[in-house]
C-alpha cells in the first residue's frame, strides 16, 4: 500500500516538475537572443507567477495574470511597431515590455487559457472609455454565459464586475475560439469557415509561427 | 506522317496542355477568390449586423426584424442567431435560384459558401452568435462569366500561338522540305544539286552528302553519254567522208520498212565507184579520198530536199542514198544530176572518166519489204547499172498485191472513224529473267461494217497513205480514256503514238483536254510511247508532253531507239521508264557501246526492251547482253510465273 502511495507521489511530482512551460525553452532562447537577458527574466517571472497560479481559483488566476501584465508599460502601436494598429503575440508584448490595450488583452487571454480557464468564458470586448473618451479594449470573464462579466483592464490594477465600471461603455464582445467552434446550424450543407475575425486570424497565425 | 506533322502535333498537344493547365489553374484561382469573396461579404454582414443587434438589448422581435431586413435586401442563403445555450433564436434560409447559369456548369463546379460568424452582445451581456452565409447564385454567375472569358482569351491565345508556332516550324523545317524534294528527285532519277546549303548542321550534312551522291551519278551519266557518243561516231560514221555507214543504214531501215511508216516507199540508190585502183595509182590515195569527200558532198546536196534521206557509205567504193517518198522520175533526175556532177569532179582532178566513173542503181522500194530484200534488190539494180551505157539503172519492186484499192480503204477507215469501230488488242512485253509480264502493249484492230476484222498492220499503211493515221490516233486515244477496258484494270499498258500524230499542232491541246477530264479515272497505269526520232530533239513540244504526262501520272516510253543522237541528255530530261529498240539493234551493238548505253540508262533508271524477238535463240543472245525484257513472238515461248 505504501509502495503504491510512493509511486503515485513520484508520478505526480514528475508531472509537476516536467509540466509544459508557458514559453517553451527553444522559444525562450530565441526571445533571449532578441530581447536580451531582461526579457528572459520577465518570462522567468511570468512562468513563476503562472506556476504559482496553477492551483489557485479562477478568480485568483485572473488577479495574478491581470496584475502581472499590468506591470508592463503602455505604449501605442505606432511607437512600438510603427503601425496604426497591431495585435502583438504575448512573446512580442513581454519581450518588448510595451504594448497597447489589445496587447494586454491578448497576453492575459493566452496566459489564462494556459492556466486552464475555458476559452468560452473569455471575451475580447471593444469598449469606449468615458474617462479618456477613447476606444479601448478589455478582457471580460464570464463565469457563466449569462453572468455579469469581470473586467480585466490595463488601466485598472483591480478586477471589477462590469456594473462597477461606469467609465466603460461596452460596444462589442468577441471570442475567436467560439466563432471557430460555432456549431453547424440548419441543414448539413452549411460550411463553417476557418476564419473568425481578421485581426484574430492574423494573431493566431503569428502565434503558430512563434512570432517574437 | 511527315516530320513537320509529327512535330506540329507534338507542339500543339504540348501547347494545349500548357494552356489547358493554365486555364484550369486560373479558373481554380478565380473559384477560390470568388469563394473568399463570398466569405468576406458574409463576414462583413455578420460583423455589422451583430453590432446592430446589440442595440436591440436582447429583444428577439427587434433582432428578427433586423435580420429579416438584411436577409431580404442582400444575397444570402442563410442567417441564424444562436443564443449562448446553442439554441437557435431566429433563422432565415433561402434556396438558391441558379437561373442565369447553365445546369451543366452547376453540376460540374461545386461552390461552397462558408458561414461567417460574429458574437452578438447587449451591453456587457452575451446574446449569442450570428451566422451568415452568402448565396452562391451570384458566385456561379461570376464564375461562369470568368470561365467564358477565360475560354475566349485562351482560344485567341491558342490560335495566335499555334499560328506563330507553325510559322516558326515552317521556317525551321524549310531546308528539310528542300532536302525532301531533292531526295524525291533522286528517287525519280532526277539529279538536282542543292545550292542552298541549310544552316542546321544535320540538314547541312544530308544536303552535302546528297549533293555529292548526285554529282557522282551525274558524272557517271556524263561519262556514259560521252562514251556512247564516241562509240556511235565510230560505229555509224565513215571517217573519211563523214557520211553514215552501212551499219547505220541497217539499224535505221526498220523505221522506213514498217506498216505505219510515214512514207510508203521511195528510191534507194546504190552508187559504186569504178576505177578506184587506177585512180589511186594516178593521183594517190590522198587525192582519191579528197575526191570521195567531194562526191559525198554532191550526194548530200542532191538528197537534201528529202527530209528523211539517208546517205551512207556501204564500203570502200559503194554508197547508198535512201530517198523516202521519192518518185521514179525524181529519182532518175537526181541520179543524172549526181552522175554529171561526179563526172565533172572526176575529170577536174585529172582522171579519165572512161576509166574512173560511178554507176547508180536505183531501186524503187516499198514499206512492205524487209531490209534484206531492199539491199539485195538495190544491189541488182546497181549491177544492171554497171553494165548500162548510161551507168544508171532503175528497178521497181513488185507492187504488193493490193486486195483493195485506196478508195476502198479510205471508205473503210472513214466508216470506222465515224462508227468508232476500233478495238484494242494487247501484246505482252515479258521480263524473261523474272518470268513476268512487264506490261501490255496495246495495238488496234478495225472492224469494218461487213464484219471483217483488220489488224493494225493491214489498215495502218493505207491509213498513212490516205492521211488518216492521226485521226485514228485521236479516235483511239479518246476511246481509251472515255471507255477504258475494264479487263486491264490495275495492269500497266503502253500505247505507241506516231511521230506524225504527236507532231501535229493540235495534238497537245487535245490530249490535255482529254487527260484533264478522264485521266484520273483511268483504271490502269498508262505508258505513252514516243518515237526516239521525236524525243531526241528534246524540243519544247517534247518537254510539254513530258510535263503533261507527269501531271496525270502517265509514264513515258521511247521506241525505235538506235542511239543515233549526238547527245543523250534528253534521256535524262525525259526519264522514260524504258526505251525500246529492235532486237537486231541490240545484238549488233559492240560491248563498249552497249555498256555505255547501260551506264546511261541504269543511272536514270531506264529499262531496255528489245522488240521483234521471234525466236528463243535471239532471246538468249539478248540475255547474254543483259537485256531481258522482250516483245515479239518469243514471249509466247516463255513460261510465266
Amino acid at each position: 500500500m505504501n509502495i503504491l502511495k510512493l509511486f503515485l507521489l513520484l508520478t505526480l511530482s514528475v508531472n509537476i516538475t516536467f509540466a509544459k512551460p508557458y514559453v517553451e525553452e527553444k522559444l525562450l532562447h530565441k526571445i533571449t537572443q532578441k530581447y536580451k537577458t531582461f526579457a528572459k527574466k520577465r518570462f522567468f517571472y511570468l512562468q513563476k507567477s503562472l506556476d504559482k497560479a496553477k492551483k489557485s481559483s479562477e478568480l485568483e488566476k485572473l488577479n495574478i495574470v491581470n496584475k502581472f501584465y499590468n506591470g508592463v508599460s503602455y505604449a501605442s502601436d505606432m511607437k512600438v511597431y510603427r503601425k496604426k494598429d497591431y495585435w502583438a503575440t504575448p512573446w512580442e508584448f513581454l519581450g518588448k515590455d510595451r504594448g497597447d490595450c489589445e496587447d494586454y488583452v491578448i497576453s492575459k487571454y493566452f496566459a489564462l487559457i494556459y492556466l486552464g480557464i475555458d476559452s468560452k468564458k473569455l471575451f475580447f470586448t471593444y469598449v469606449r472609455s468615458t474617462k479618456f473618451k477613447a476606444a479601448h479594449m478589455v478582457l471580460t470573464y464570464f463565469e457563466t454565459p449569462r453572468s455579469e462579466p469581470l473586467i480585466l483592464d490595463n488601466n485598472n490594477q483591480k478586477i471589477f464586475p462590469a456594473s462597477q465600471r461606469k467609465d466603460l461603455t461596452p460596444i462589442y464582445n468577441f471570442n475567436g475560439e467560439s466563432l471557430y467552434k460555432a456549431s453547424k446550424r440548419g441543414s448539413g450543407k452549411k460550411v463553417k469557415s476557418k476564419k473568425a475575425h481578421k485581426k484574430w486570424d492574423q494573431l493566431k497565425l503569428n502565434m503558430k509561427r512563434k512570432k517574437i | 506522317m511527315t516530320l513537320f506533322r509529327q512535330i506540329a502535333i507534338m507542339l500543339t498537344l504540348f501547347l494545349l496542355i500548357i494552356l489547358g493547365t493554365v486555364l484550369v489553374l486560373n479558373f481554380n484561382s478565380a473559384n477560390e477568390s470568388v469563394q473568399d469573396r463570398l466569405y468576406e461579404d458574409a463576414k462583413n454582414t455578420a460583423s455589422s449586423l451583430s453590432l446592430s443587434l446589440g442595440s436591440a438589448n436582447g429583444d428577439i422581435s427587434m433582432m428578427s426584424t433586423m435580420i429579416n431586413a438584411n436577409f431580404d435586401s442582400g444575397t444570402y442563403s442563410y442567417i441564424s442567431l444562436v443564443d449562448v445555450d446553442d439554441v437557435t433564436l431566429y433563422e432565415r434560409v433561402a434556396e438558391s435560384e441558379l437561373v442565369e447559369t447553365p445546369q451543366w456548369f452547376v453540376n460540374l463546379i461545386k461552390i461552397s459558401a462558408p458561414i461567417a460568424s460574429a458574437n452578438v452582445s447587449a451591453g456587457w451581456s452575451q446574446v449569442g452568435i450570428l451566422n451568415v452565409q452568402s448565396d452562391v447564385a451570384y458566385a456561379y454567375k461570376q464564375l461562369y462569366s470568368i470561365l467564358t472569358n477565360l475560354l475566349i482569351s485562351f482560344s485567341i491565345i491558342a490560335i495566335v500561338a499555334l499560328l506563330t508556332l507553325y510559322s516558326i516550324l515552317s521556317a525551321i523545317l524549310k531546308p528539310l522540305q528542300e532536302v525532301q524534294h531533292q531526295a524525291e528527285a533522286v528517287s525519280r532519277n532526277e539529279f538536282i544539286i542543292q545550292n542552298k546549303i541549310p544552316y542546321t548542321k544535320e540538314f547541312k550534312d544530308v544536303v552535302v552528302g546528297m549533293n555529292k551522291m548526285v554529282s557522282k551519278v551525274q558524272a557517271m551519266f556524263d561519262k556514259g553519254n560521252e562514251e556512247l557518243k564516241h562509240h556511235k561516231e565510230l560505229e555509224y560514221v565513215d571517217a573519211n567522208t563523214g557520211l553514215k555507214n552501212r551499219k547505220y543504214l541497217i539499224d535505221k531501215l526498220p523505221e522506213y520498212l514498217k506498216v505505219d511508216a510515214s512514207s510508203k516507199g521511195g528510191i534507194n540508190m546504190m552508187i559504186a565507184f569504178s576505177g578506184v585502183v587506177e585512180a589511186n595509182e594516178k593521183i594517190g590515195h590522198k587525192d582519191v579520198d579528197k575526191l570521195f569527200q567531194d562526191i559525198a558532198a554532191i550526194f548530200k546536196k542532191y538528197s537534201n530536199k528529202y527530209e528523211r534521206a539517208i546517205v551512207s557509205r556501204m564500203n570502200g567504193t559503194e554508197f547508198s542514198i535512201l530517198l523516202p517518198n521519192c518518185t521514179e522520175d525524181d529519182g532518175l533526175t537526181i541520179a543524172n544530176s549526181i552522175y554529171e556532177a561526179s563526172s565533172t569532179n572526176i575529170k577536174s582532178v585529172g582522171l579519165d572518166k572512161e576509166q574512173t566513173f560511178i554507176s547508180l542503181g536505183l531501186y524503187e522500194y516499198n514499206y512492205t519489204q524487209n531490209i534484206g530484200q531492199l539491199l539485195s534488190l538495190s544491189d541488182n539494180a546497181l549491177t544492171q547499172a554497171k553494165f548500162s551505157d548510161s551507168n544508171i539503172h532503175l528497178d521497181k519492186s513488185e507492187s504488193a498485191t493490193e486486195v483493195m484499192g485506196k478508195d476502198a480503204w479510205r471508205k473503210i477507215i472513214n466508216d470506222a472513224l465515224g462508227s468508232n469501230s476500233f478495238k484494242f488488242v494487247s501484246w505482252t512485253a515479258v521480263d524473261a529473267k523474272k518470268k513476268k509480264v512487264a506490261h501490255n502493249a496495246l495495238s488496234l484492230t478495225l472492224k469494218a461494217s461487213d464484219g471483217t476484222e483488220y489488224f493494225y498492220g493491214q489498215f495502218m499503211a493505207p491509213a498513212n497513205q490516205a492521211g488518216l493515221s492521226s485521226k485514228i490516233y485521236q479516235n483511239v486515244m479518246h476511246m481509251m480514256f472515255t471507255h477504258p477496258d475494264k479487263k486491264l484494270t490495275s495492269s500497266t499498258c503502253s500505247i505507241r503514238l506516231s511521230f506524225e500524230y504527236l507532231d501535229l499542232s493540235e495534238t497537245y491541246d487535245e490530249l490535255s483536254a482529254l487527260f484533264r477530264e478522264y485521266a484520273r479515272a483511268l483504271p490502269f497505269n498508262l505508258i505513252i510511247e514516243m518515237p526516239d526520232r521525236l524525243v531526241r530533239s528534246n524540243s519544247k513540244v517534247v518537254k510539254l508532253y513530258k510535263k503533261l504526262f507527269e501531271t496525270y501520272n502517265i509514264e513515258t516510253g521511247v521506241y525505235e531507239f538506235i542511239g543515233e543522237s549526238a547527245d543523250y541528255q534528253y534521256l535524262r530530261d525525259l526519264r522514260p521508264v524504258y526505251i525500246k529498240g529492235e532486237s537486231s539493234y541490240f545484238l549488233t551493238q559492240s560491248d563498249q557501246s552497249l555498256s555505255a548505253l547501260r551506264l546511261i540508262t541504269d543511272t536514270v533508271g531506264i529499262s531496255l526492251i528489245a522488240t521483234g524477238v521471234m525466236e528463243l535463240e535471239t532471246l538468249h543472245k539478248l540475255q547474254d547482253k543483259d537485256i531481258h525484257i522482250i516483245q515479239g513472238r518469243a514471249t509466247e515461248m516463255i513460261t510465266l510465273l
